[in-house]
């Protein structure tokens, strides 16, 4: 806490309330119908309507979260629960009202924006602030009350103003969180050193069971932590399991998130409509309600706005993010509208399903928003951020060519499309940044690998797992297996981490953070390597380490 | 997509947990759309710690609009349920498309027989599931006494339940992922499967039973190599060494052992990949 005894004085309950009712007005009329009596019937007799507005538990054991910074506006997160791996966080039925404060200062001497929203629980009381009349590109703090409960101080920052020139832009990009294959070590070493934002690219939470005693974490937790997310509650249920953790929640509260999601928020290597071989719901229709609930839970858990609250089984995950006319974020949506994966999913060798020029990695609509976009040239550093590696990676030693069919190298027409598309456009420096893989893996992109004659279009960046795989090592085999097959691979590591970059308008310099360990507590992390790559030159330059 | 464009309409103004009738049919009603039923409509249950029940809660959206329903579940007398609570999107899908989870139902050893009641409710709907809880199978000479007692393992195969090789089940043609144990950890042995007996008892004969079927004949699939052991005094004893096993069943007999647990430690499948268990039977005459 900020050693302010009384973090809320000065802010009266009646002002609150005022604030309240234009905050109503706004959002209630965004939402449908979120005003209390607006609908008959539902002002029930028995008061279950009324908002509490006060908690005999301390209910943010989840943390706070801030996320898609604009250049006036975040958005602010946080979700009570005071029991936190109970059903609805312990609390119900009743809405509670929960205040906000945005101040310039850690301290909360200058409040610039405050406010309440009710907590529902059709939400599992998570509320979502979409904050609005910020200052462009400057730090802001924010925090949370519940009657005598204040929540954590968590830091954010806005993006700069359109047409603004920043000098430097520093921002981080982790995936691949499995609770019980690892501590969250790189996240305490993330939330510590000062970013801009933070992107995560999927794999937040995964599906499956966490296993009796939780694998590494040694935890005795409530029977439904074993079972395979499918309903609405398991996901909700997981979702707090995972935010429990306190190096997660200091990396949340360390800067804002840019958030999409990969296949395991739903059920691995699901591709659109279709679920994978062995899944618990088989048919289109099962699937489609699976993808809906596991698509609520995301969107009750992650700090985004209205615009990306799903309808039903559907989401609009994809959107943009400006840093000026330094960087521009273009935030994909690899899952949503694939096609189902070629030869049966699994390694394969480039086949006549995953060479089809009518395939599709991202869908239509989304490359043509992709493309235009490109057309625009609104930054030096153009990037993709995005799910899995868009370079060839044959997995195989010797001559024969075995890629994966659930990365971009199982849509090479996709391949060819986004990346010969950008090369026509005259994108200036196009990269792309990853997860997926639980292995570091930075490429040189070409449209055709099949060409050994074209050029490279741009850099890519795939980053490990934060805690997926355990330990793992320096260079696994099959590490020393891509770096020997895939020429235009420059660097890979085997160990867990995220990677920390600076991008100036003459450089990207990518930090590779490691953990030596992250099966027990307190690992130690280090920069495994540094990697440039200079403006106007899309080949990539091993600063430290060996490559 | 397929869906119309009234429940993608009401599908983002469905707010608290009630269907909100943006617009409608005639036809489908949207006071109360929400139906449920159990599958089966009633559960049998046996007072035994792996000899689980569970049946199938489905709900079902007869409404014009899509919405997300909590159904509450609550149990009486001695019957506990695995969850409390199964909350959903349920799409108004036509035809109508009812949404399944499956409910976990258990009792202690010392539940009296009789008849009990779990109901789920949400918004203006209801279905009670009676429970019978049947009396203890008898644990004397003769009997198996390892049935439905806990079973604890190295490790189980995602697909399968740690409990699926005490379920009274000894027939592999039946093998699936219910009824049989197989680990969790390919080409990688010693796998061990434990069963913990109610009480300390003095054993003379294990039975085990390995994946033995037309599809996977045991000299392919089952356990080649394993040692049977017995607890006594919170240490295991070996009681049979079996090497080199091509039959589905193998009868271990032995001098009379005061026990509290029995272990089958894997060594070895004649296909080196996994230990499968149909049952592991355990008696004292």
């Amino acid at each position: 806490m900020t050693g302010d005894r009384n973090p809320f004085r000065g802010l009266r309950l009646d002002a609150v309330d005022a604030t309240r009712r234009r905050f109503l007005t706004v959002t209630g009329a965004a939402m449908g119908l979120a005003v209390v009596g607006s609908l008959p019937g539902l002002a029930s007799a028995d008061g279950s309507a009324v908002e509490l507005t006060q908690l005999p538990e301390y209910p943010f054991t989840l943390g706070v979260a801030s996320g898609d910074p604009l250049s006036d506006s975040v958005v602010l997160w946080t979700r009570l629960a005071p029991r936190p791996l109970e059903p609805f966080g312990g609390l119900g039925p009743r809405p509670v009202m929960v205040l906000w404060q945005v101040a310039e200062d850690p301290s909360f001497r200058r409040i610039v924006r405050s406010g309440s929203a009710r907590a529902r629980r059709e939400d599992s009381y998570s509320v979502h602030i979409d904050v609005q009349g910020l200052r462009p590109w400057r730090e802001y703090w924010y925090r949370f009350r519940v009657g005598r409960h204040v929540s954590p101080v968590g830091r954010t920052r806005t993006a700069p103003a359109a047409g603004d020139s920043p000098a430097a832009l520093r921002f981080a990009f982790a995936s691949c969180q499995a609770y019980w294959e690892g501590f969250y070590t790189a996240y305490r070493d993330l939330a510590a050193r000062e970013h801009d934002v933070v992107f995560h690219l999927g794999d937040y939470l995964y599906e499956y069971s966490v296993g009796v005693g939780a694998g590494v974490r040694q935890q005795q937790l409530p029977a439904d932590t074993l079972r395979e997310t499918v309903t609405l509650d398991e996901y909700r249920g997981r979702y707090a399991l995972y935010k429990l953790d306190a190096d997660l929640q200091a990396a949340h509260a360390s800067a804002p998130w840019i958030v999409t999601m990969d296949d395991h928020e739903v059920e691995n290597n699901w591709a659109d409509e279709i679920p994978e071989g062995n899944t618990p719901t088989p048919t289109r229709n099962e699937f489609l309600v699976r993808r809906a609930n596991a698509f609520r839970a995301w969107w009750e858990h992650m700090p985004v706005r209205l615009s990306q609250q799903p309808i039903g089984p559907d989401v609009q995950l994809y959107r943009r993010f400006q840093y000026g006319d330094l960087v521009r974020f273009n935030l994909l949506d690899t899952r949503q509208y694939r096609d189902d994966q070629a030869a049966g999913d699994g390694s394969d060798p480039p086949n006549p399903g995953s060479l089809d020029p009518n395939r599709t990695i991202t869908g239509a609509e989304q490359e043509r928003w992709l493309l235009d976009g490109f057309a625009e040239r609104s930054a030096r550093w153009e990037v993709l951020a995005h799910q899995t590696a868009i370079a060839q990676l044959d997995t195989r030693a010797g001559a024969d060519v075995i890629v994966p069919m659930d990365t971009w190298d199982g849509y090479v027409a996709s391949r060819q499309r986004v990346l010969g598309g950008a090369a026509e456009r005259g994108v200036r420096n196009l990269v792309s940044i990853a997860g997926d893989l639980h292995r570091s893996v930075v490429s040189e992109l070409k449209a055709d690998y099949a060409d050994p004659s074209a050029p490279v279009v741009g850099t890519e960046f795939v980053g490990t797992s934060i805690s997926s795989g355990r330990d793992g090592m320096d260079n696994d085999e099959g590490g020393l297996t891509i770096l020997a097959e895939n020429p235009h691979v420059k660097f890979s590591n085997f160990q867990r981490g995220y990677v920390t970059v600076d991008v100036t308008p003459d450089q990207w310099l990518a930090d590779y953070r490691v953990v030596d360990r992250v099966i027990v507590p307190g690992g130690t992390v280090t920069t495994r390597t540094r990697l440039a790559v200079e403006d106007g030159d899309p080949s990539i330059h091993v600063l430290g380490g060996q490559a | 997509m397929r869906r119309r464009q009234i429940a993608v309409v009401a599908g983002s103004a469905t707010v608290l947990g009630l269907l909100t009738a943006v617009a409608s049919t005639a036809a489908r009603p949207d006071d109360d759309p929400v139906r449920l039923t159990a599958t089966p409509e009633s559960v049998q249950v046996v007072g035994l710690p792996c000899l689980p029940s569970s049946f199938r809660l489905g709900m079902t959206n007869v409404g014009s609009a899509d919405l997300y329903a909590d159904v509450e579940l609550a149990a009486g007398g001695p019957v506990v349920l695995d969850r409390g609570l199964v909350s959903s999107w349920l799409p108004a899908w036509d035809p109508d498309h009812t949404v399944t989870a499956r409910v976990g139902v258990t009792v202690p050893r010392d539940a009296e027989p009789g008849t009990y009641e779990v109901r789920a409710t949400t918004d203006g709907a209801e279905v009670a599931v009676p429970v019978e809880v049947l009396p203890q199978p008898p644990k004397g000479d003769g009997d198996n006494l390892a049935l439905g007692e806990q079973a604890v393992a190295s490790s189980t195969h995602a697909n399968f339940d740690v409990c699926g090789a005490v379920d009274g089940n000894t027939n592999s043609e039946e093998w699936d992922t219910l009824t049989g144990w197989n680990d969790g950890t390919s080409g990688a042995f010693p796998d061990t499967y434990d069963v913990v007996l109610a009480a300390p008892a003095q054993l003379t004969r294990v039975e085990t039973w390995t994946l033995d079927s037309t599809r996977y004949p045991a000299a392919r699939y089952g356990l080649r190599d394993f040692d049977v052991q017995v607890r006594t005094g919170g240490a295991w004893q070996t009681v049979h060494e079996v090497r080199g096993n091509t039959a589905g069943r193998v009868t271990s007999t032995f001098a009379p052992v005061t026990a509290d647990a029995v272990r089958i430690v894997g060594l070895a499948s004649n296909n080196r990949d996994y230990s499968r268990l149909v049952e592991v039977q355990a008696f004292t005459d």
